[in-house]
């Protein structure tokens, strides 16, 4: 997960994004890089609903080390 | 009979025995209604008939305790009211109401023969028992501490604690891992007992290894189901349900029951009836999330053509404004160049004006002065003309000698004088002939002469000149 934002906050910036325009905060010459921004989030946090990172193989080798 | 022996009288044990039996079923001939802690049941499966321990505690002191019978015909009715209304089998630890008859055996000895149980007794105690479970964690302020943890918006990694056969766990599995929306979950089984009297002791043990690898894991889900409504009551044990209260990720259960809530579900983070109401809710949760990223890029999109829309809106009108203020700026340049126009006209024609008037005054003076010098240039030529005549005449005279003198010359010259002296001109049709070779033999030729002209023909003709 280094170095990649996670996906709350991912929504959550860009639930802000929208709301920036939305209200009408944003000018028309930020508005494309806003509009770019928000594309990508909304990328991240879609495949977030489609993908998961877990490791069964990293979970049973903690679970046995800490045994006994 | 009794023996002597030595003054004594001697019994066999088996008539002292019998003596205690007399004895005990004189005194005790009824049946007695007792309430007491059945701390075993001793359930003998082959023979079917069960040997329950009975005690009676004060402040944790076993102060009574004594065997009973319950044979296997009285376990089985009995057993299967206490499933109807309790929804628990007859099992250890439970505090019973039964109805019994002291019974005394020459060989087993003295024990209570249990000719019934009072299911309603044993209900209220477990109601009490969960009642204490409650009140107990309510006053340690455990009830709503589950319930307090964030569940991440997408609980994505789920520990499931069940039994890896149960239907209920394969209702979860199937529509967390079938769902149409392609939504990813990870599921990690943390096989357990999930009723009985040993549910609190095998869950908790799950749970603490849960607790150990905590960091891969969203949450927790109890997940039971197709197993009746029968054997929940441990779900209302202090210990289990202060552990679920107390753990650090949050527990949903589906634990599948028509009944009253347990106090772990009472203080889990969220209780759902079936396991395939937890597979929904977290589905439910994916949905949250998901649609307003739709929501969102819908938004986006049609705010963007809006602004967009606007700012054009907004370009055409300032353009507008712009052509307009040309326009009236142009009016006013031109006004004013006008104005200015006839300004400098008003000027240039004073200008002119003032310029001419004194032109006029220096143009009388130089004209003035331009007359008088005419005047003695006049006065100079008239002068000069009459010295001029008298040289002109004598000029004139001398070319007039001159021009006679050439005339005679030129007379001199004229053909007809020359051919006069004896000379002649040939001529072919007209045109002079300079050379012999202009004529052939049978041409028709004039020769003019100084007074007539004689017509010959050629006969023939050679270059010897002047022959």
């Amino acid at each position: 997960m280094s170095g990649k934002m996670t996906y709350t906050a991912a929504f959550e910036e860009l639930q802000q994004i929208v709301n920036e325009i939305e209200t009408g905060e944003i000018s028309v010459d930020l508005l494309s890089e806003k509009v770019k921004r928000a594309a990508y989030l909304i990328k991240l946090c879609k495949e977030k609903l489609t993908t998961t990172e877990a490791d069964v193989t990293q979970i049973l080798k903690e679970l046995d080390s800490e045994r006994d | 009979m009794p023996e002597k022996f030595e003054n004594k009288t001697v019994f066999t044990l088996l008539e002292i025995t019998q003596r205690i039996h007399h004895a005990l079923a004189e005194h005790f001939p009824s049946v007695y209604w007792v309430k007491a802690e059945m701390n075993k049941l001793n359930h003998y499966i082959h023979s079917g008939h069960c040997y329950p321990e009975l005690v009676e505690k004060r402040e944790g002191k076993v102060v009574a305790q004594i065997r009973s019978n319950l044979w296997k015909d009285d376990y089985t009715r009995i057993n299967a009211r206490f499933l109807k209304v309790l929804k628990e089998p007859l099992k250890d630890g439970i505090n019973i109401l039964f109805c019994a008859k002291i019974a005394y055996d020459p060989v087993y000895g003295l024990s209570l023969r249990m000719v019934d149980i009072d299911p309603t007794y044993s209900l209220g105690e477990l109601e009490r028992e969960k009642q204490e479970s409650i009140e107990k964690i309510q006053q340690e302020g455990l009830f709503n501490r589950n319930k307090s943890l964030k569940l991440p918006m997408l609980p994505q990694r789920i520990a499931v604690i069940s039994v890896e056969t149960s239907k209920g766990y394969a209702d979860f599995v199937k529509v967390i891992q079938d769902n149409p929306w392609g939504y990813r979950f990870f599921i990690m089984l943390f096989p357990s007992l999930l009723q009985g009297e040993k549910v609190g002791e095998a869950i908790a043990l799950q749970l603490d290894r849960i607790e150990r690898v905590k960091h891969h894991f969203d949450m927790v889900a109890i997940i039971r189901g197709g197993g009746g409504d029968v054997g929940l009551s441990g779900y209302n044990h202090l210990a289990f349900a202060r552990k679920v209260a107390l753990f650090p990720l949050p527990v949903i259960t589906g634990i599948g029951h028509a009944t009253n809530e347990t106090v772990v579900e009472m203080v889990a983070f969220k209780h759902c009836i079936t396991p395939t109401d937890v597979a929904d809710f977290l589905i439910q949760q994916f949905h949250n999330f998901s649609a307003p990223l739709l929501d969102n890029s819908r938004i986006l999109i049609e705010l963007a053509y809006r602004i967009l829309a606007f700012e054009k809106r907004n370009q055409l009108e300032i353009s507008l404004q712009l052509d307009k203020s040309t326009r009236e700026l142009q009016v006013v340049a031109r006004n004013s160049l006008n104005a200015q126009a006839r300004n400098m006209k008003g000027y240039t024609g004073f200008f002119i004006r003032n310029h001419r008037d004194h032109l006029q005054v220096k143009s009388g003076q130089v004209s003035k002065a331009v007359m008088i010098f005419f005047h003695a240039f006049r006065l100079k030529l008239e002068q000069m003309r009459k010295n001029g005549s008298l040289i002109i005449q004598s000029t004139l005279k001398k070319s007039w000698i001159d021009i006679e003198s050439l005339k005679r010359n030129i007379s001199l010259m004229d053909p007809i004088n020359v051919l006069a002296r004896g000379y002649s001109v040939t001529r072919l049709n007209g045109k002079i002939i300079r050379s012999h070779t202009y004529v052939n033999p049978g041409d028709s030729i004039e020769t003019i002469t100084f007074d007539g002209t004689i017509k010959s023909t050629v006969t023939t003709h050679y270059s010897e000149p002047g022959t």
